[in-house]
Formats: C-alpha cells, sequence, structure tokens
C-alpha cells in the first residue's frame, strides 16, 4: 500500500510525514544522515578522502604537479577543482560531457576554495615567477542520493588535510627543480569549510540534508558554507521558492552546529590515521 | 458586488504587472458562494482564493457587469476555444488534416468538418491552403481540434480562402484592436482605397486589394500600426491617400 | 527608449531598458546598468522535444551567451541560477508539454552581469506574455576592503572587493529568491546585504511598472 502510495503521489507522501515533523527514513527534520569519512584511500593519489553521507558516496583524490605560475599572479600556485558526475552513481546521469549538475558543482567547489581561502594559493608557490604546485582535486560521486555539494567540501577538506606533498627546491646552479620524495610534508590548510545543505518543501518547511528524492520534490534548495570561525564563505541558493531573511538565518545557525559535527568527525578521522601509522 | 468591483476601480484602464493582487474586502461581501460567481476572470487574471492574481503584463479592460481581463501585447498564440484564426494546412494524414496555427502544437482538422462534407463528397483542401476556422476544443491538455463550419453545419465565412493576396503577421494586442466593432484603425484603412481582409485571432492577417502595390501598402500600414497613438496613425494614413508617400 | 537616471547619494548605477525590440522571438528586452549590458529573447511556448518533454509543465531552457568566446563552466552555474529562479515565478503548469526558451546575449559586462541578466530575463518573460505568478530582479552587492557595501557595483570594484553577493528579490514579500555568493564574510555583512537589495529592489519593480506603463500609454 506505501509503495503504491510512494509511486502514485511521491509529493503527498513525503507531506504526510513532514506534518508529522519526521521523514521516511526516520530522521527529524534537521537531522542529517550518518557520515562516515575515510582518509588516505587511494594510494597513488597525494591525498584522497572518501566521505559518505547516508548513501551518497563521494571519493576525492589531489595529485600535485609542478608547473610555471601565470603571469598575472607570479607568486600564487593553482587549485583546479572538478566534480564528476558519471553514470554509475544514479540512472539520471547519462555518459558523455558533463551535464548541468556536475558543472555548476565543479563551480560552486571552485568559489568555495576561493572564499574560504581553504589554501593560500600563495603557499603553492615553490620560487616567484618560476615554479609552483599545481592542485588537481577530482572529486568523483560513487552513489547519488542527494546532498552532493555537503558531500564535495567535506571530502575535499577532508583530502587535502590528508594531502603529502615532497619538498621541492630549485638547485641555484643548474636552475633545476630538486624533487626530494623522502621529505614529505602536509598543507598548510588555513580554513576548514563546511557545508550544510536544505531543502524546501511547499515553500514553508524547511528539512536539512535531502535525499535525491525529496530533491528532487523540492520547491528550494539552500547550500551554506561555513568556516570555524562562523563567517560564511558561500550562500548558495539556486532560485526555486523565496524565502524570507529569519528563514535564512535559521538555516545559517543549523549550519553552523553542522560544521562543529563535521570538524569533529575529521579531526576524529586524521588523528585515528595518524596513530595508526 | 460593489466591493468586488471597487477593488479593480483605480486600476481600470492602468498598467498592471505579473504579481499584483486585487483582493476584495471580506466583511463588505456576506457570502462567499455569491461572491465567488460575480467576477469573470479572462486572460491574465487568476482566482487564487479571494484575490484575484494578476499574471501578465498590460492593461486592466474592464467590460459590464463583471468581466475583467489583461490587454497585452504579446506575440505567441495560445488556443482558446471559440476563437477563428487562421491557419495553414501542414498535412494530410487520413481522415484529419494537420494545421499550423502559430501556436506550440498543430491543430487538428477533421474533413467532414466543413460545409457539406461527406464521407463521399470530401472538401478539396490541399497542403499549404489557408483556412479560417474556429477551436471547438482547446485546452492546455488536449491537442487542439478545428472546425469550418458553426453549430449549424453552416460555413459562415470559414473555411479555404486565399487563392492571392497577403498574409502576414501582426501581435495579438493588434489583431484584437482590428477586431473591435468598429474598429477606427480598420475605418481610417478603408477611406484610403477598397481591400479585403481576413483577420485571425493568432496574430495572422491576410489582406487582398486591386493591385499588388496596394496589397502591400495596406499590409505596411497595418505592421506600422503597433506602435502608433491614435493622431501619428491618422497624420500617415492621410499622407499616404494623398499620395504622398 | 526608457531611461532612468538614479538620485544623488543613490546605490545603484543609471538603468535603462527597452521591451519589443526584436522582431523575431516572442518577447524580448534589453537592461543597461551602468556599462553593463544584456539582451534577452524569449520563445515559447513552443514545440519541445520529446526527451526534454515534462507531462505536467512546461520546460524552461536558459542559454547564457558570453561576449566573447564559448560558454564555460561559470555560464552553466549562471544559467542555473536564472533558470530555477524563472521557473519559481513562471507558471508554467499552464502550458505543459511545449517549452520556454530564455537566451541572455552578454553584451558588455561592468561588473553585475548575473544581476543584469536577471532583469532583463524578467523584462524579456513579461514582454512575452508568458503567465507569471510574480516578478523578480537581481542586485549585486560587493562588500569591499573596508567592510563598505556597494550595490551594482562596477567590475573594478568586484575585483577590489572582498565578498560578493548577488541575489534574486521576489516582487511579492520581497524575500530571497536566489542567492549566488564569492568570497567569505559574516553573517550580519549577509543579512545587511539582503536588507539593502531589498530596498534597492523596490526602485527596480517601481521601474519595471514604469516601463511597462510608458510601452502601454501608446494603446491607452
Amino acid at each position: 500500500m506505501a509503495a503504491g502510495f510512494k509511486t502514485a503521489e511521491p509529493l503527498e507522501y513525503h507531506r504526510s510525514f513532514l506534518k508529522e515533523n519526521c521523514r521516511p527514513d526516520g530522521r527529524e527534520l534537521g537531522e542529517f544522515r550518518p557520515t562516515t569519512l575515510n582518509t588516505g584511500s587511494i594510494n597513488t593519489a597525494d591525498g584522497s578522502a572518501l566521505v559518505r553521507i547516508g548513501n551518497t558516496t563521494v571519493i576525492c583524490g589531489i595529485k600535485g604537479e609542478l608547473a610555471a605560475p601565470s603571469t598575472d599572479a607570479p607568486d600564487k600556485g593553482y587549485i583546479v577543482p572538478n566534480v564528476d558526475l558519471p553514470p554509475l552513481c544514479s540512472s539520471r546521469f547519462r555518459p558523455g560531457p558533463p551535464g548541468e549538475q556536475a558543472q555548476a558543482a565543479s563551480q560552486f567547489i571552485a568559489d568555495v576554495i576561493d572564499g574560504s581561502q581553504i589554501i593560500k594559493k600563495e603557499d603553492l608557490c615553490i620560487e616567484k615567477s618560476k615554479l609552483c604546485w599545481v592542485l588537481y582535486c577530482d572529486i568523483m560521486c560513487l552513489d547519488y542520493d542527494g546532498n552532493l555539494l555537503d558531500a564535495c567540501v567535506v571530502t575535499l577538506l577532508a583530502a587535502l588535510r590528508n594531502t603529502q606533498l615532497p619538498t621541492v627546491t630549485i638547485n641555484k646552479e643548474t636552475d633545476l627543480a630538486e624533487v626530494d620524495i623522502q621529505h614529505k610534508r602536509h598543507l598548510q590548510i588555513n580554513k576548514h569549510p563546511v557545508a550544510s545543505s536544505f531543502a524546501v518543501f511547499d515553500d514553508t518547511v524547511i528539512i536539512v540534508d535531502p535525499t535525491a528524492e525529496e530533491e528532487s520534490l523540492a520547491t528550494a534548495i539552500i547550500t551554506a558554507v561555513t568556516d570555524e570561525d562562523e563567517q560564511l564563505c558561500a550562500f548558495h541558493k539556486p532560485g526555486g521558492s523565496s524565502l524570507s531573511a529569519e528563514k535564512l538565518q535559521d538555516c545559517i545557525t543549523r549550519a553552523v552546529a553542522r560544521h562543529r559535527e563535521i570538524g569533529r568527525l575529521i579531526d576524529k578521522v586524521i588523528e585515528s590515521t595518524k596513530a595508526s601509522k | 458586488m460593489d466591493a468586488v468591483h471597487s477593488c479593480f476601480k483605480d486600476k481600470l484602464g492602468q498598467a498592471v504587472l505579473p504579481g499584483d493582487v486585487f483582493s476584495f474586502a471580506v466583511s463588505a461581501v456576506e457570502d462567499s458562494a455569491v461572491r465567488a460567481e460575480k467576477v469573470i476572470c479572462g486572460p491574465g487574471l487568476r482566482r487564487n482564493g479571494d484575490e484575484i492574481l494578476v499574471c501578465k503584463s498590460g492593461i486592466l479592460r474592464h467590460k459590464a457587469p463583471n468581466l475583467y481581463w489583461i490587454d497585452s501585447q504579446q506575440k505567441r498564440y495560445v488556443p482558446v476555444k471559440g476563437e477563428s484564426v487562421i491557419g495553414i494546412v501542414t498535412a494530410k494524414s487520413g481522415d484529419i488534416f494537420k494545421v499550423d496555427v502559430g501556436s506550440s502544437e498543430q491543430a487538428s482538422l477533421s474533413y467532414l468538418a466543413f460545409e457539406g462534407a461527406t464521407k463521399r463528397n470530401r472538401p478539396n483542401v490541399q497542403v499549404g491552403d489557408l483556412v479560417y476556422s474556429q477551436f471547438i476544443i482547446a485546452n492546455k491538455d488536449m491537442e487542439p481540434e478545428l472546425v469550418c463550419i458553426d453549430s449549424c453545419g453552416r460555413a459562415n465565412g470559414m473555411g479555404v480562402f486565399g487563392a492571392d493576396g497577403l498574409l502576414f503577421k501582426v501581435s495579438l494586442g493588434l489583431v484584437r484592436r482590428l477586431l473591435v466593432p468598429q474598429s477606427e484603425i480598420v475605418k481610417d484603412l478603408e477611406k484610403i482605397f477598397p481591400f479585403e481582409m481576413v483577420v485571425g485571432m493568432n496574430g495572422r492577417v491576410w489582406v487582398k486589394a486591386k493591385t499588388v502595390q496596394q496589397t502591400l501598402i495596406v499590409a505596411n500600414l497595418l505592421d506600422s500600426c503597433e506602435n502608433m497613438t491614435a493622431q501619428q496613425r491618422q497624420t500617415l494614413f492621410k499622407r499616404v491617400a494623398e499620395g504622398s508617400l | 527608449f526608457v531611461e532612468e537616471r538614479s538620485g544623488v547619494g543613490s546605490v545603484l548605477r543609471e538603468y535603462g531598458s527597452e521591451q519589443n525590440l526584436l522582431s523575431k522571438p516572442d518577447g524580448s528586452a534589453s537592461f543597461i546598468q551602468g556599462d553593463t549590458s544584456v539582451l534577452a529573447g524569449v520563445y515559447g511556448p513552443a514545440e519541445v522535444k520529446v526527451s526534454k518533454e515534462i507531462y505536467d509543465r512546461a520546460t524552461l531552457e536558459v542559454v547564457i551567451q558570453p561576449k566573447v568566446g564559448m560558454a564555460s563552466v561559470r555560464e552553466r552555474a549562471r544559467e542555473q541560477c536564472v533558470r530555477e529562479t524563472c521557473e519559481a515565478a513562471l507558471l508554467s503548469t499552464l502550458h505543459p508539454r511545449s517549452s520556454f526558451t530564455l537566451v541572455l546575449q552578454e553584451v558588455h559586462d561592468d561588473g553585475s552581469l548575473l544581476s543584469c541578466c536577471l532583469n532583463a530575463a524578467c523584462m524579456a518573460l513579461m514582454d512575452a506574455g508568458l503567465p507569471m505568478g510574480r516578478l523578480f530582479c537581481g542586485v549585486t552587492c560587493a562588500i569591499d576592503a573596508e567592510s563598505q557595501i556597494i550595490t551594482d557595483p562596477t567590475a573594478q570594484q568586484e575585483k577590489e572587493s572582498r565578498a560578493l553577493m548577488t541575489f534574486a528579490i521576489d516582487s511579492k514579500d520581497c524575500s530571497v529568491m536566489m542567492s549566488l555568493t564569492k568570497g567569505s564574510f559574516s553573517v550580519k555583512e549577509l543579512q545587511q546585504c539582503i536588507a539593502v537589495s531589498q530596498k534597492a529592489s523596490e526602485r527596480i519593480f517601481q521601474f519595471y511598472r514604469d516601463s511597462v506603463q510608458r510601452r502601454y500609454s501608446k494603446i491607452l
């Protein structure tokens, strides 16, 4: 019966749960799905992390390459994020060039990196106007069940914290770069941004951490990115039903609380991997 | 009743924008069931509970006793039941003709929907012909359907037309101004020289005058009426009539 | 051609707009804010590709064309924002199984391009006579190094800013329909920018009204 109801009237089905202040998967309106994190999952990458929020699984690999800095910013390195949504992760994505959602997510991650200054691009410079690091941050979704942006930001932050780059010096005499594989060091993480997404149902009810089904039925999606100083690094709401400033404030307050939860989780995982070594 | 009208009164004949709301004072009208029947929302207006919502930009118009609508300058036609349009036959398939009326979907026209047509006596309609016809089915969920007969089975002016002459498109607002009984534009135009004209609600106008040159003049004049005040129009027409243009 | 001069000490640059300036599209509009200029064209309701057909509402497609070169990831992200904002304003259930296409051509970018796109889009949708439940307008705010809020910044001001936010404001209750930000800022700054944008939106909505009034004054 319930399955038939869900198929025929998905919106009505969700409404009947929301009326009782709960959701079809048993969560409360303001409850996130269980989040698990694993770092260093890819041996061949300089840094990596895999995160699961409920069923949504996202993996991030960081690869460092050496390049010459651009002429208009000779003391800065590059960070190149890319979000990939392969057909593997959901039937809604088709093979071929990246779709709108993947491109919008890539742009969002790029904006978060720029906005939060997660890593100072100056830190990636090895020798001014000669040599710098390019960090390729490839984020791939393995299982899509909503709330992609939150998962992407968590996995990006964890992967960057996991990243170790070899020390590189420029030999003064030969003018060539010398890479010392033996001495690797961690990146200087400047800020710790964490994203929290919200879905709006029927223009009024706000729920956190929407699943794919909830996303498709929602009238608006909001993503707020906060850092440890309670500054916002992004406040993204691509259209949808309009919300008053007070409602937006509620979302931000919840996002700040979420930042603490995720901050603790990442710290714990990083600590435990260090301890196991 | 008065309360309903008074909420519209000060906006009548003025430009309104989508999102504007007319709400009538509930206290002034006692019975809500009666109130619901007091106003008829024409194009561009929608009822939403106790409010009337404007959903197109244009001028608020009123027709006694209780009809209100928005007069807008739209280009794209959306079929409405009962409206007469000029269609172009694009295909014949079995029992029906496919007719392009300039809307999002092609309309269908049964070959039996012509005066005097029977299963044996098929009307002579070719692909590319112009038909002046009326919508019998037009709603958002169904394929629109045209007929070339009225409810008594008479052609009543409808059917294939336009062996020669010129077909062109104007805005839907201009078409409505042309179709107003005693339209001033038509009256002014008739003074210049005689011509035949067919005007469809879908923005298509067909004209035919004595010579090709005169046909073109009429077409160009109609086109230029789009954004002219009555005064500008009359001076232009006068100059044309005097042969200075 | 309608143009409005913003008063002394006001926050928006000079802005102007023209509706129905292209002959082919069903609706068109240009919008100019200072030196930023966008041209918008709307087609619809028109026939829809079977693969994109939605059974209970119209399909909206938004294309943003940059001044030079091909549309990049940045344009895609903007298209998404404009599309979802328009979808919320349009009553697309009135035209099921049909398509609306909105094409936005950047003519010149001197800052606040996204808000200019939103304003041009709204004017063009109105011009096309598509059914809408509300209007929207775009306002861009920049926060400079001294934490001053600049509305409708120029490209130079955008470059020097610490944070940049663009909002789409709803005409019904002046609430926020869309938000896209760059840079980092405090919650208080966000709320201030929203308040400033809401204030500025009233002027833009009044401008919409004046433009439409002027346009229809000829056939009164």
